[in-house]
């Protein structure tokens, strides 16, 4: 089960408004390659897993991008709090405010709403893990792409770290015991 | 510790997140390397510290976890800064 813990794994403080780069890292919420497409599919592949090692990693993993998603979900209310129409309108994301004002709806930057089509449950182990390090590198190029638009040091700072959990998750499910899967080509 | 009282709110939740982080990453760690001592040693001495760290913060701000929230007269629980919100 899960228990709730009313921190973040970091500090989120921003200090700054800018609706614009809100909508930008909403794709780390909802889009093809975010935390909530990350969690869905390693506490979902968890179920297929007989290593237990792997059924830890997957868990484990799995929790904490719980946690990034929150900080996602954080730095997005956080450049938008108080905005209204007309500051969305001159940042040039009036659409966004339309269908959901002030409110973080698991979207891309691009306005596509969340899809499970994003992630796969293969049961088989190699595929999956195959899967989860891509994942992990498309997740952390997809932050790279955000600091490329990112002057804000209250939101870098945060992206950064987040960034860099995506390499070391990458390290970990390489560190799974691909050994022990033979059983399944057997 | 001992010096934990002139301590900001913000400084103890950096303490709890630094000892919280120590934590997580070793535990990933052994979830693929359960037997390498050394890190067994070290994950006993974060998960020790981080326990710490998060009983000085809950002693002087507010629960972390529902289970620490006190109920004498009011609902401790909705007390803090919300992972939405901004800590001062």
């Amino acid at each position: 089960m899960f228990i709730f813990t009313k921190m973040t794994q970091i500090p989120v403080r921003i200090n700054n408004k800018n609706p614009k780069l809100a909508s930008y890292i909403l794709s780390q919420y909802g889009g093809p390659d975010g935390e909530l497409g990350a969690s869905l599919r390693y506490l979902s592949q968890r179920f297929a897993q007989t290593d237990k090692s792997g059924i830890a990693l997957l868990t484990d993993i799995g929790t904490e991008e719980l946690g990034h998603l929150e900080m996602i979900g954080s730095i997005v209310t956080q450049l938008t709090k108080g905005e209204g129409a007309r500051s969305f309108d001159r940042y040039g994301v009036g659409d966004y405010y339309i269908d959901h004002a002030n409110g973080v709806y698991p979207a891309s930057a691009s306005g596509v709403p969340f899809s499970a089509a994003y992630l796969q449950s293969k049961a088989d182990p190699i595929a999956d893990i195959m899967e989860d390090m891509a994942a992990e590198q498309k997740a952390r190029a997809t932050y790279d792409n955000i600091l490329r638009m990112c002057d804000d040091p209250d939101v870098t700072n945060v992206i950064r770290y987040l960034r860099e959990r995506e390499v070391v998750h990458f390290q970990r499910f390489g560190d799974t015991n691909r050994t022990d899967l033979k059983v399944f080509f057997t | 510790m001992e010096n934990n009282r002139q301590l900001t709110a913000a400084q103890l939740m950096r303490k709890v997140s630094e000892a919280m982080f120590y934590v997580t990453d070793l535990n990933l760690y052994l979830d693929t390397h359960p037997d390498d001592t050394r890190a067994l040693r070290m994950f006993a001495e974060a998960a020790e510290n981080a326990k710490a760290c998060t009983e000085a913060f809950e002693k002087r701000c507010y629960p972390l976890t529902v289970c620490s929230a006190e109920c004498d007269d009011n609902w401790e629980w909705l007390v803090g800064v919300w992972p939405s919100q901004k800590m001062s």
